[in-house]
């Protein structure tokens, strides 16, 4: 097979997915945990309709009974240093915050 | 700079401010307002890192900061999404090797 | 603390008109935006919109978005730009990452409008540089005023494959053809035949099956598809391109939904997996209403009014709108809605609308 690459963040091929699925992987979660598909920076977010195409012609179900996958907080990157630094939003009057 | 739009049927194009950000060393002439992407692309430049497995080069592809494939080395930090960081003068951008900065990379080796 | 009646977010179109008419009612409204400037899609559209006053026709997108800021404002909202949500909990609270660090806000409804994200498509060769969505292609040439490239390909002629086409060929690329794997363009005919009248060939039951290249895109080979949607043998043909526009529909960006526990269910005629809401863009989660794309992809007319609907809901939940005024005004929205889902691409969008608000889907 020609590479094709599907998760493009963590570079994980059509091939890969295959593979996994041809042992057994029927979800999202489970090819996730076994290529790193949908676990690098965008988390997902691009290849999760991908994946789950590949899995609905696979295992003939529609697309549906794999999405949306597993989403978790942050569901866009923030630093430890935000995540720490969380605070109250404060009192104010009118204005805008840019 | 073959790749600036000069004229357009139905937008203005207005005159900004025009300064230097330097890519690999190599200065480049920027406008405010606008991305580090939107400089590079302006100039011909397509591949901003490798990736780590395959070594590929990546440039655009969203475009709105959710994929990041467009990540560089930015005033030395690495990962920073070009695509959605606003450039400013003496700006440092430099073609990233991997998921971190040239730095690290030399760790790596040892 | 201060707890806001209403925090959107999202302003895009529709999170705009829902602060705006929430505002109006007397709430307080935050509006949290991740990018540094608002609009959402408007603000990288130059063509003029067409139809009815209340959406603003004869106007182009950056400018509809700039008016609708200016009322937002007006209206008494506040804004935060710059400004990502990152958190949604039970008890009301919004955590995002913004200029002044992180924050956590607290409201008694919140309206999300996260709009949809462009659909990614792989082949051998997709992420060459080179290869980027048609979304990508707008917000260089219309925005930034740089071409991403000279030589094009698109691939997709829904109405964003066709009018980017048509930007794309106005800033000065050439656009050498629109491949669209279906028998039929997908996009409103009108739209096709402008790009058709500018020398752009769009090559039905057509796709990429390859992308070749170095450093970057150098060209593609394009093949024939049979009834089946599978390529025909022996017809394939290189196209040499530096740019590869991909334009295959959006997903609603639901992720701040599901993890405010929104029930999702799927219709793939307005994008696929999108939180279930009714009528007055209720999600099964009583703080969260949602508009716009997020609630299925259609366009910036129907997440105005969607906006309108979610906001005077929200006005009128809160106690801050009395029942009549509330109906009289849901009553306009819905007819104007009416009208914006009808004809053949409209009235399809209306079924799946309606299939969602009645919840025919059970089990997904």
């Amino acid at each position: 097979m020609e590479r094709e690459i599907i998760c493009r963040c963590e570079e994980v091929t059509r091939e890969e997915i295959m593979d996994a699925i041809r042992m057994g992987d029927a979800s999202l979660s489970a090819i996730k945990r076994r290529t790193r598909a949908g676990m690098g920076f965008c988390q997902g977010r691009t290849c999760r309709k991908l994946i789950a195409r590949i899995l609905s012609a696979y295992y003939h179900m529609p697309v549906s009974s794999f999405l949306p996958g597993s989403i978790r907080m942050p569901v866009t990157p923030i630093s430890l240093g935000e995540l720490a630094d969380l605070k109250d939003g404060a009192e104010e009057e009118g204005g805008e915050r840019k | 700079m073959l790749f600036r739009i000069k004229e357009h049927p139905v937008l203005e194009i207005p005159e900004v401010r025009k300064f230097n950000i330097f890519y690999n060393g190599e200065p480049l002439e920027a406008y405010e307002g606008e991305t580090v992407a939107a400089t590079l692309l302006a100039h011909g430049v397509k591949a901003f890192r490798r990736t780590e497995r395959f070594h590929e080069p990546r440039g655009i592809f969203c475009g709105i900061g959710q994929c990041t494939d467009c990540i560089m080395e930015v005033d030395g930090k690495p990962n920073v999404r070009t695509c959605v960081t606003l450039v400013h003068p003496g700006m440092v951008v430099r073609t990233q090797e991997g998921c971190s900065g040239e730095n690290e990379a030399k760790h790596d080796n040892l | 603390m201060i707890t806001y009646d209403v925090v959107v977010v999202g302003a895009g179109p529709a999170g705009l008109s829902a602060s705006i008419e929430a505002a109006k009612s007397g709430c307080s409204v935050l509006l949290l935006d991740e990018n540094p400037r608002p609009g959402g899609q408007l603000y990288k559209q130059i063509h003029k919109f067409f139809g009815m006053k209340e959406h603003y026709a004869g106007s182009r997108g950056f400018e509809i978005a700039d008016l609708l800021f200016a009322r937002a404002g007006e209206a008494g909202v506040k804004v935060s730009l710059n400004t990502k949500v990152w958190g949604i909990f039970p008890d009301g609270s919004i955590t995002a990452s913004g200029p002044e660090g992180s924050i956590r806000y607290k409201a008694s409804l919140i309206i999300l409008a996260t709009g949809a994200s462009e659909n990614a498509l792989s082949f051998p060769g997709s992420t060459l540089p080179g290869i980027i969505t048609a979304g990508a292609a707008q917000t260089f040439a219309n925005v930034y005023h740089v071409l991403p490239g000279k030589e094009i390909v698109m691939v997709g002629s829904g109405n964003v494959g066709l009018i980017v086409s048509y930007q794309l060929m106005q800033a000065g690329a050439d656009v050498k053809m629109i491949v669209e794997a279906m028998p039929e363009v997908s996009g409103y005919l009108v739209h096709a035949g402008k790009v058709r009248r500018m020398g752009v060939p769009i090559l039905l039951s057509h796709t990429i099956v390859r992308a070749v290249g170095t450093d970057h895109l150098e060209a593609v080979d394009i093949a024939e598809l049979d009834e089946k949607m599978q390529p025909v043998p022996g017809k394939t043909e290189r196209v040499p391109c530096d740019t590869v526009c991909i334009s295959v529909g959006f997903s609603p960006r639901l992720d701040l939904a599901d993890v405010g526990k929104c029930r999702i269910v799927y219709e793939p005629v307005l994008g696929g997996m999108l939180p279930w809401h009714n009528e007055n863009m209720q999600t099964s989660m009583d703080r969260i209403l949602i508009a716009g794309d997020l609630s299925g992809v259609e366009e910036a007319s129907t997440a105005l009014d969607e906006g309108r609907m979610a906001g005077t809901y929200a006005a009128y939940k809160l106690g801050r709108m009395k029942k009549e005024e509330f109906e009289t005004e849901k009553a306009a929205i819905m007819k104007r809605l009416d009208i914006l889902r009808s004809g053949p691409f409209g009235s399809r969008r209306k079924e799946a609308k309606k299939s969602v608000w009645e919840d025919r889907n059970f089990g997904t």
